[in-house]
């Protein structure tokens, strides 16, 4: 479904991303780890075609096509969505509202209310979005936007950061539906997660794990395995790893 | 009757000694340019208002056939159209302010008693060659649940309509008043003068909505002072949305008594040429008085924008807030933003003022472009927001109009 091919990325002068490989197929979740600064947060805000990260090198390709320069408008029409870190705020513009606005995009008639219940939001629903939100809220703002957009390709940059471990599980199921991961046969949505503590990783059976240190993937494989050796090892035996 | 005539005489010499003062702020305008608008016919029922007064009416916020609790309509000079719904009648009165001068002599007693009469050439003008304006006088304890509307246009090109309204609510009173201005399609030019002097007695609450939508040369100069008692409330929201050639106003509330509380709302689109000067005054002067005044303005093309700003303490215990933003759509417009606070002998009264002007956070636009909206359509939901457009009582076609006028502008900046 996405493919990424030697992908270079600068934001202002510095190069973040220095030649990212990474394929995820139909259907599958992958997560990312990575120490601070390592460049996650850059891969999906490229990904997701977000202006200020520029492309200087490599292509990224969605279900086939070329969207290396593609808007990030035409990206979220082709099926791929985030869930941010970073949300600013919208004055005057409720929840609600941009929820609507989602849902006549999609052209359907999904309940709103009853898809915030889900994500514990309906409380959250009439405020603006993003205006004096917690850690949580924000986290489980994004989640309920992300399923009103229903992307195939969803990302998620640090799901449970600022989430309190009762609403993790929450975070979890709604990770669980966006990805259809409790489907069998009809399983086609697929995503990329960054987590730093793996919390989520007991919620969500995720396909692969990939670790990216200085703008690189350095490691990939099982994600459980490749935590438990950060957890040991810490990220700076990745780096000797990668040498 | 003798005091009365004693009264108009005294504030005539006034007025023809004001005739050439300009104002402090704004352009001036050279009043003998424009005749007196027309005397127009009386209308016996509202269905029979034409479709073009009907369409002016309608862009200014007043849907005229709609249910209301009391309308009052002038076309030019006259006053062609009042109305108490019969569920209010004895409880508040409507009528043009002539009428109300001839039916309650003491009316003088409220008569340019807020608004100096010698204030400027436009004060002076209005009193010089009056062209009638509403009065509104709500009974003790009636609170009017329906919006009353007032509409005030224009259909003659290049004339001056100068209005005086008086609007007074007794104590405990309550109600919510549209007020219209507008010119009709066709009358490109002209000025509108608008007296307001609103006395809101004790524990009284006005909640006034006033819409503007003119000709491109039209000049506006509306002068207004309302003056609050006891645990009154006030509430202003005032609607500038359509191009025009001028608009100078500084309104101005006294709140007087304990616990008054005041908040001011411009929301302003300022497109083409229009030069915009809009602000408010709050003068504190009581115990536990509070205030805000908030303003949004949208300038593009080469609008100028003057958003002003004064909030002045005269007791230890009152707050205000004053907050303006503004973005800008075009390198020709301009937003200057003036704040200022004032305390006199109160040392521990809170004001406080915030302003911003500049365009919209690009993590914004972003942020909505990755939801799947194009860029002008996050760029127009970031103005609908940003100008806040939850008025109450408005109707749903001029909300509509609002937000059609919104997303065209919007798309045209890109």
């Amino acid at each position: 479904m996405l493919y990424v091919e030697q992908l270079r990325v600068a934001v202002g002068d510095s190069l973040i991303l220095d030649g990212v490989d990474l394929e995820i197929g139909e259907g599958e979740v992958h997560v990312l780890l990575g120490p601070n600064g390592a460049g996650k947060t850059t891969l999906l805000m490229a990904i997701m075609g977000m202006p200020g990260y520029r492309i200087v090198g490599g292509r990224i390709f969605f279900q086939g096509k070329d969207i290396t320069y593609l808007d990030v408008e035409e990206r979220a029409r082709l099926g791929i969505g985030m869930a941010f870190q970073k949300v600013p705020t919208i004055s005057g513009i409720t929840l609600r509202s941009l929820g609507r606005i989602i849902l006549e995009k999609r052209g359907i008639a999904d309940s709103l209310e009853e898809i915030a219940e889900r994500v514990n939001c309906l409380y959250l629903l009439d405020r603006d979005v993003g205006k004096g939100f917690s850690g949580g809220e924000m986290k489980r703002a994004e989640l309920f936007q992300l399923l009103l957009q229903r992307p195939l390709f969803s990302m998620v940059d640090e799901p449970e950061s600022g989430v309190d471990l009762d609403s993790i599980a929450l975070v979890g199921r709604a990770l669980r539906e966006l990805f259809e991961r409790d489907q069998v046969r009809t399983k086609k949505r697929a995503g990329l997660v960054i987590t730093h503590t793996g919390y989520i990783l007991e919620y969500l059976n995720a396909d692969q794990g990939h670790v990216l240190v200085n703008g690189r993937i350095v490691c990939s494989g099982n994600p459980r395995d490749l935590f438990a050796d950060i957890r040991e090892k810490g990220y700076g035996e990745c780096a000797r790893c990668e040498r | 009757m003798k005091i009365q005539e004693e009264y108009f005489r005294g504030l005539r010499e006034k007025a023809e000694k004001a005739l050439t003062k300009k104002a402090s702020f704004g352009p001036d305008i050279d009043l003998s340019e424009f005749y007196l608008c027309s005397p127009q016919e009386r209308i016996g029922d509202i269905r029979e208002v034409g479709d073009k007064l009907k369409e002016a009416a309608l862009y200014a916020g007043v849907e005229l056939e709609s249910e209301k609790a009391a309308t009052y309509l002038q076309v030019d000079r006259s006053a062609v159209y009042e109305k108490v719904q019969k569920a209010f009648e004895g409880k508040l009165e409507i009528m043009s302010s002539r009428k109300a001068l001839e039916k309650y002599p003491e009316l003088i007693e409220y008569w340019w008693s807020l608004v100096p009469v010698d204030a400027d050439k436009y004060t002076a003008f209005a009193e010089l060659c009056p062209t009638e304006g509403y009065f509104i006088r709500v009974f003790p304890h009636v609170k009017v649940d329906l919006p009353l509307q007032a509409c005030l246009l224009v259909s003659e090109t290049a004339r001056v309509q100068s209005v005086h309204n008086v609007v007074i609510l007794e104590e405990g009173a309550e109600i919510n008043l549209i007020t219209g201005c507008a010119s009709v399609r066709g009358a490109e030019s002209g000025v509108h003068i608008g007296i307001s002097e609103f006395y809101i007695g004790n524990n009284a609450r006005l909640t006034f909505t006033m819409v503007h939508n003119w000709g491109e040369s039209f000049h506006v100069r509306p002068r207004t002072v309302a003056k609050l008692g006891k645990n009154a409330f006030f509430s202003s929201t005032y609607v500038l949305l359509k191009p025009l050639a001028s608009i100078q106003a500084f309104p101005q509330v006294i709140l007087e008594g304990e616990e008054a509380q005041a908040t001011f709302q411009n929301i302003v689109f300022a497109k083409g040429d229009s030069y915009i000067d809009l602000g408010s005054t709050l003068l504190l002067k009581n115990k536990g008085c509070r205030g805000s005044s908030i303003s949004r303005v949208c300038a593009m093309d080469a609008a100028q924008v003057f958003a002003r700003g004064r909030l002045i303490a005269f007791h230890d215990d009152v707050q205000a807030h004053l907050e303006c933003k503004g973005i800008l759509f075009s390198d020709r417009a301009q937003i200057v933003s003036i704040p200022e606070l004032e305390v006199h002998g109160a040392p521990k009264a809170r004001l406080s003022h915030e302003a911003a002007v500049g365009p919209f956070e690009e993590e914004a636009v972003n942020y909505l472009r990755a939801r799947g909206l194009k860029k002008e359509e996050a760029l127009s939901l970031l103005t609908q927001g940003f100008l806040n457009l939850d008025l109450p009582g408005l109707p749903q076609a001029l909300r509509q109009y609002i937000e059609e006028i919104i997303r065209v502008t919007s798309r045209d900046v890109l």
